[in-house]
């Protein structure tokens, strides 16, 4: 794997941002952010200019993992690659949508967190851990919802353009739970990895995480505008997460008596 | 009848299609990163995809030519040294047509002078795979000029690296195939 610059964020060394146009406005935390809990035109465009940023920052990382690793098995390449082209086609599709509704590349700040902690891990198996089946499975609880949000507040386009989404970061989940569990049953110091992983996510998320009360940059509780949603436990086993992985997710919220038998997005 | 390559010649080549096929998957994948411009990162991110598909497929048929299952075998010397030069390409427009333009075209030259060289009864899994190769390259090339509105246009002259990244190609382009053992 290449040297690699990297940065520091409220005490915590994290990948140096990807290159981006001068028309950005990179952050590194939430209260640097523009976020409203309302539906209005302003904050309809910051969601889809955001989440635009968030997929081109996966189709980054998915990128890295084939430069960075290149004696990882050719399957995983494969699934790696085929990211890589599916992330990039939601980021344009979102960008086709954000100039339907009148925005622009730019208009609002972006961060790249997933990127800076994900490409900072050394081993392939961290990295589909941490950015796959953790951030895009956090992704896919929240998809459970965020199209209909879309709905009701009378977007039906932009709905169905999450939806066909969801349906593909699907299948990106199910890949890495696939390969974690076969790297890991291959090579138990991959098991360590994995641990070193998501300690080193849960570490940078504890250290960015705002304190309470503070706010963003037009004024909003960053509380208010964070997003959170019950395990999808649909979309997860259709990720081939296992009964056993789900039952741990509905404990961690409380959530245990939807174990058994549970077919329906929670 | 005449049969005029054996086949580990056609394995060895089928090898290296594959070898510069991975190359230029990591180049493109290496460029995403680290160029700024969004519709850029998306247009090379299709080719990722494209050139990943196009090294699965020779590596799958390299097993049936008595070859490892992906198979890859480095090129002649000249050529990689040209492939590494044209992977260093920092300036945006120049990575565009230095893949678009350079590194294609040499790839195509290289699946013609295969398909011209094999025979097309015996080799007909081959064949299948270079036509489509050559296929998907046309359609890349194509997309360079248009696929989205953001993609820089080529300039009117090259800029002195990818004057010299274009000449190192042409220059070690005419034979990449190293059939000396070493090379295996």
């Amino acid at each position: 794997m290449d040297q690699f610059e990297t940065k520091m964020v409220r005490g915590v060394t994290m990948r140096k941002d990807p290159a981006r146009e001068a028309c950005f406005t990179v952050a590194d935390t939430d209260d640097q952010m523009i976020s409203w809990p309302e539906w209005t035109d302003e904050s309809k465009r910051e969601r889809i200019h955001r989440h635009m940023n968030n997929e081109m920052s996966t189709t980054e990382v998915a990128a890295q993992c084939l430069c960075d690793f290149p004696d990882a098995p050719w399957e995983l390449r494969m699934e790696l690659a085929r990211q890589v082209w599916d992330e990039s086609r939601h980021a344009m599709g979102l960008y086709r949508r954000l100039k339907e509704l009148g925005g622009r590349k730019g208009e609002f700040p972006v961060a790249n967190f997933e990127w800076a902690v994900s490409s900072y891990l050394d081993s392939v198996v961290g990295r589909i851990t941490v950015m796959n089946r953790t951030f895009e499975a956090g992704t896919m609880d929240l998809m459970a919802f965020i199209p209909d949000g879309w709905r009701e507040n009378g977007d039906p386009q932009t709905a169905e353009l999450l939806d066909a989404i969801a349906a593909d970061e699907i299948h990106h989940v199910r890949f890495a739970n696939h390969w974690v569990h076969k790297l890991c049953a291959e090579n138990k110091r991959n098991l360590l990895k994995v641990a070193q992983a998501v300690r080193f996510m849960d570490m940078a998320q504890k250290a960015l995480t705002p304190p309470p009360g503070t706010t963003n940059l037009v004024g909003v509780s960053v509380e208010d505008v964070a997003q959170s949603a019950p395990i999808n436990v649909a979309d997860r086993q259709l990720a081939d997460f296992t009964d056993d992985e789900i039952a741990v997710l509905l404990k961690q919220h409380d959530l245990e008596s939807l174990v058994t038998g549970q077919e329906t997005r929670t | 009848m005449s049969i005029k390559l054996t086949v580990k010649q056609r394995a060895d080549t089928i090898g290296t299609l594959r070898f510069v096929s991975v190359f230029l998957m990591e180049t493109l994948a290496r460029w995403i990163p680290a160029t700024p411009e969004m519709e850029v990162k998306m247009l090379l991110s299709r080719q990722v995809w494209r050139m990943a598909q196009q090294a699965d497929r020779l590596g799958k048929r390299a097993r049936e030519l008595r070859a490892p299952l992906h198979y890859s075998r480095p090129p002649r010397q000249e050529f990689l040294a040209a492939l590494k030069q044209l992977a260093a390409i920092s300036d945006t427009t120049d990575r565009i047509d230095a893949f678009h333009d350079v590194a294609l075209s040499a790839l195509a030259a290289a699946h013609k002078r295969y398909l011209a060289e094999t025979d097309r009864l015996t080799d007909e899994p081959t064949v299948m795979i270079c036509e489509q190769a050559l296929t998907e390259i046309e359609v890349m090339k194509r997309e360079r000029n248009d696929w989205g509105s953001e993609i820089p246009k080529s300039r009117a002259t090259d800029s002195p690296a990818l004057k010299a990244v274009r000449q190192a190609v042409a220059a070690a382009s005419k034979e990449i195939v190293d059939h000396s053992e070493q090379a295996a």
